[in-house]
């Protein structure tokens, strides 16, 4: 899922710098303080499960969990994923310096996608059948989309689109399936122990609380 | 009372939960950790006249059917051809220059490996050009060398074995060639390690400090 250096063209490469630049600034404009943490630790999550290899198909691929970081942080799966793909590129040299933008581009898009589209389905309210399907939904969506736009940041290069999507799909299916059980499991596992975390709205609530002095 | 009961079962399950959910992403970091991650390497080596690639990704997966592309130094393409099986493709060197070779995988993957024109030893039965008289060149010097050696009553390396110092490299190149064999495939071996354990501690600790950094600032901001 990673694009190398070296592969897109300076056009799309701008492009994809500039469109994750305002999927950036938005995320971070909706970023409250008390959200600070969540973030963090979903972009530590984002970090750590590219190296969890899913050895199926006939390519080489991993886990991204950018469903997941959707249905929970929406815009602000943006700076999370942004920082997650940065590190991968410093430490494990995935992807590269150059393609950050198009990268984060073709997995926090899908994000926000997947969290208009599904998070009014992952809420405390919801029916246990539907809060379930909803989330696997949300990761299995998420992982396609991205899989597509992979696939049209090649086009745009000048590769054929149907061949190289196909391939993209193609090896990237197994991946679907595990990432939309992991997000159910782990939307599932949020609802029992932290429902905060699944209501955007928690934090107003938070914050009209009375401030105890620190200490 | 009843209330308890339920939010304690809860919780039960919860925990529970929790703990397959940390059992198993332990499971997946730690058993999967030889075969890990996403990225393609191509290593390139001459050996004589050929060049042989070996391309991988990273965790050593091999990389299948994938176009190579032969580069001189000023970017036109010389050749291509596909890694088979054991993701590997060997050619004939087809010039005497810096050669780039470069992997194109699919999904946007790419590798390159750079091959200094010094590294392309026997270029004789190659380019044919001007190699060829050096080594006559040499050839005669040697000749007229040894003459002058065996006139002043002395024994020569050339004449006694009869070989030019051509044909000399080209044998000791060969032996080079089968002894540093075991360790090329070494270094091809090493070159596939995956992330270590001290790379993602360290990215995770990068993103706790960065949420300390944001926190700190979002609290200077509240205080003002």
């Amino acid at each position: 899922m990673h694009i190398s250096e070296g592969v897109l063209s300076p056009g799309v490469l701008i492009a994809g710098a500039g469109l994750t630049a305002a999927g950036v600034a938005v995320g971070l404009r909706r970023l409250e303080n008390e959200e600070i943490p969540s973030v963090g630790i979903l972009s530590a999550a984002f970090f750590v499960a590219s190296l969890v290899h899913v050895p199926v198909g006939p390519s080489s691929v991993h886990l991204i969990l950018n469903g997941l970081l959707g249905l929970i942080l929406g815009w602000k799966a943006f700076p999370a994923i942004l920082v997650g793909l940065a590190l991968q590129a410093l430490l494990f040299q995935f992807g590269g310096i150059t393609t950050l933008g198009v990268n984060t581009l073709n997995m926090a898009l899908p994000a926000v996608v997947c969290h208009y589209l599904f998070s009014w389905g992952v809420g405390i309210g919801a029916r246990r059948l539907v809060f379930i399907l909803s989330a696997f939904a949300g990761g299995c969506c998420a992982v396609f989309l991205s899989s597509m736009l992979v696939g049209f940041s090649l086009y745009l290069t000048g590769e054929a689109f149907l061949p190289v999507a196909k391939v993209v799909v193609a090896a990237h299916l197994p991946v679907m399936v595990i990432e939309g059980g992991l997000t159910a499991v782990c939307a599932l596992f949020l609802r029992q122990v932290k429902p905060e975390l699944l209501e955007g709205a928690y934090v107003p609530k938070l914050s009209s609380q009375p401030q105890n002095g620190s200490g | 009372m009843c209330q308890n009961c339920h939010r304690s079962h809860r919780m039960a399950r919860g925990r529970r939960l929790f703990f397959c959910l940390l059992f198993t992403a332990l499971w997946l970091v730690f058993f999967n950790a030889p075969a890990l991650a996403h990225k393609v390497m191509i290593f390139a080596w001459v050996e004589g006249d050929t060049i042989h690639t070996q391309s991988k990704f990273s965790g050593g997966k091999r990389v299948k059917g994938a176009q190579v592309l032969v580069f001189d130094s000023e970017g036109n393409q010389l050749l291509e051809g596909k890694t088979d099986e054991q993701g590997a493709f060997s050619f004939k060197v087809p010039k005497k220059t810096d050669l780039k070779v470069v992997l194109r995988a699919s999904m946007g993957h790419m590798a390159e490996w750079k091959i200094p024109a010094e590294e392309i030893t026997a270029v004789g039965d190659v380019s044919g050009g001007s190699l060829p008289e050096v080594g006559v060149k040499v050839a005669t010097e040697e000749a007229a060398h040894s003459t002058d050696v065996r006139s002043s009553g002395g024994l020569s390396v050339p004449e006694t074995m009869g070989l030019s110092r051509q044909e000399v490299e080209e044998i000791i190149n060969k032996c080079l060639d089968r002894k540093l064999t075991p360790i090329i495939d070494m270094l091809v071996n090493a070159m596939d390690r995956g992330p270590k354990v001290t790379e993602v501690i360290g990215g995770i600790g990068y993103i706790f400090g960065l949420v300390g950094v944001a926190l700190y600032f979002a609290n200077r901001r509240k205080r003002e």
